[in-house]
């Protein structure tokens, strides 16, 4: 259900692997040629196909025959760019999210490192990218069976955020330099809807009815979690991580028992309200009667 | 021949801005002659034309665009992201703006970051720039000798024509064309050419003067194109007829998506332009793959 409710309020991109991110800062429009039309999965947003040869049909079928037969069978760029960030990540403790890894990167798969220059937003890309394949692998687990029916809710989630912030311990080094790309503001819309889908991800996995306040509000609250933990894991020096586990089990705790703490905050008001109430009213009561008596003897009111 | 189109318009002051509605792939090539000019004869004209230009190229691209021009070769070289180690080839780059603007680029600010690059690209950058006439190139290798670049072995500085490259095919990792796309005779010839030389994961970047459609602005240009530069060839370069034939080259060149559409004929993928001030300038841009 949350599912189709992200997918409703994040727009169509949402499917999970290989997501065409191309905020354009600047008008810049995308032509596809006609013979890569027919074979492409998904088509980035905002382009047009252009087909050259609509004059003359027959023409147009030789040529596209001619050309597909004379090429080799051409990579999309989506998939170009998808390998070689995969193979830049490798290159990332050492180089940090930068460039120069993503030359690295594209050097390891045989392609000039010019296609570096073509990625937007660079660094964000390589970032990007990781979060999503994160975000992939944390479904995959979930998908192949993790075992999560014995938990309370409250653990699930920690169990959840656990197995993802782990994904990140091979580059945790440079994890501030990630989040630092993350914060600017040309890519902060696409970091907050790439984690706003991890956040509704475990809410999903975690399964309905593990409480009662509203969508936003539970999304609001583990990404509170979920970053608070992720900071605390960067100045953790503890053995495997254990004071971040501890944290995060606190956080978690916290949120579900500042749910209850709510609710019990609302009725605690409501009795209040009531308990006013009848004392205004009461002394209302008092007060009219009194002067219903006396009214009768004095004039001046 | 590239250039041929110069010729011919020498024998054609009739020629109308308007002419430019023929959008065919062939037409600036060779729909106005008014006069058959033999080929060694179109040469020479089109050698003098140059030659003549050379010297105050750069002054006249300052007082034509209002210093413009540098921002927008700034804007193609920000884009192209050059790095060390690169081999790049610029072309009709006769005085040598962008190709400058990539070295500096690459030595700079890249060099202290190179220590973090792996040991084995330790290749040296090189940067051809080619261009069909020699005094262009002179000029552009003066240029070099005045910034202290004058035996640098990253600039290389080649003549040759756009349609027919000397350089192997998969040897380049970049390729610029800043305002000598329109002068091409035979565009896709050109493009085709960028194709073969361009490695795989190879960028194609072109700069020019394109079509503008936004409507007051659009007269705007059109009034400053054909009343104002004309004049100020004659004053500053002693030339009109040669900015005449700029101002109606622009013109005839095909509009952002088709040539757009050009490009990924000649086998680009992910193509893109962008319009800068309005659609008076297009950076196309494109990648081998």
């Amino acid at each position: 259900m949350y599912r189709t409710a992200a997918r409703r309020l994040l727009g169509a991109g949402f499917t999970t692997s290989r997501l065409l991110r191309l905020p354009k800062p600047r008008p810049t429009t995308t032509i596809i040629p006609y013979s890569y039309c027919t074979s492409s999965m998904e088509s980035p947003i905002g382009n047009q196909s252009v087909n050259p040869n609509q004059s003359d049909p027959t023409a147009a079928r030789e040529e596209g025959h001619r050309r597909d037969e004379s090429r080799k069978p051409r990579a999309e760029f989506q998939e170009e760019q998808a390998r070689v960030l995969a193979a830049s990540l490798r290159h990332v403790p050492r180089l940090g999210w930068t460039e120069e890894a993503m030359i690295a990167g594209s050097r390891e798969v045989g392609v000039s490192p010019s296609i570096v220059g073509s990625f937007s937003r660079k660094e964000a890309a390589l970032v990007e990218y990781f979060m999503d394949e994160c975000l992939q692998l944390l479904i995959d687990r979930v998908d192949s069976g993790l075992d999560l029916q014995n938990l309370i809710p409250s653990e699930r989630v920690s169990k959840l955020v656990r197995i993802r912030l782990e994904m990140q311990i091979p580059y945790m080094s440079k994890w501030p330099q990630a989040l630092s790309i993350q914060a600017h503001p040309v890519n902060v819309p696409t970091s907050f809807k790439q984690r706003a889908m991890l956040v509704d991800e475990i809410w999903h996995t975690v399964g309905d009815g593990a409480s009662d306040l509203d969508w936003y509000v539970k999304r609001t609250v583990l990404g509170g979690v979920y970053s608070a933990t992720e900071i605390y894991m960067l100045t953790d020096d503890s053995p495997e991580y254990r004071d971040t586990w501890a944290f995060l089990d606190d956080r978690v705790k916290d949120a579900f028992d500042l749910k209850k703490s709510i609710q019990e905050a609302k009725y605690f008001a409501q009795d209040i309200g009531a308990g006013v109430g009848k004392s205004f009213q009461g002394l209302m009561n008092g007060v009219m009667q009194t002067m219903s008596t006396r009214g009768g003897r004095s004039s001046a009111f | 021949m590239a250039l041929r189109s110069i010729s011919r318009r020498f024998g054609s002051r009739v020629l109308s801005y308007r002419s430019s509605s023929l959008a065919s792939l062939h037409s600036h090539a060779t729909s106005f002659g008014f006069q058959q000019v033999k080929e060694e004869e179109k040469s020479k004209l089109v050698g003098n034309v140059f030659t003549n230009v050379a010297s105050s190229y750069d002054i006249m691209n300052d007082v034509m665009s209002g210093g413009l021009h540098r921002l927008w070769k700034e804007r193609l070289v920000g884009k192209l992201s050059p790095f060390a180690g690169m081999k790049h080839l610029d072309v009709a780059g006769g005085t040598g703006d962008v190709a400058f603007r990539i070295f500096d680029a690459v030595n700079s600010v890249k060099r202290r970051a190179l220590r973090k690059v792996d040991e084995d690209s330790l290749e040296e950058t090189q940067i051809y720039v080619c261009d069909i006439n020699p005094n262009m190139l002179n000029v552009g290798k003066q240029r070099a000798a005045e910034r202290g670049l004058g035996d640098n072995k990253s600039l290389v500085w080649v003549e040759g024509d756009a349609e027919a490259l000397s350089f192997d095919d998969n040897s380049m990792d970049g390729y610029t064309i800043a305002f000598g796309i329109r002068n091409v005779t035979h565009i896709e010839k050109a493009l085709a050419e960028a194709y073969r030389v361009l490695k795989r994961g190879g960028r194609f970047l072109c700069l020019e003067l394109s079509h503008v459609d936004i409507p007051v602005f659009k007269d705007v240009y059109d009034l400053y194109s054909f009343k104002v530069i004309p004049n100020l060839g004659e004053l500053i370069a002693g030339d009109r007829e040669s900015y005449q034939y700029l101002v109606e080259s622009v013109r005839r060149f095909p509009p952002q998506e088709k040539f757009a559409t050009m490009i990924a004929d000649a086998g680009f993928e992910k193509v893109e332009y962008e319009n800068l001030v309005g659609g008076v300038v297009a950076i196309h841009s494109a990648i081998k793959l």
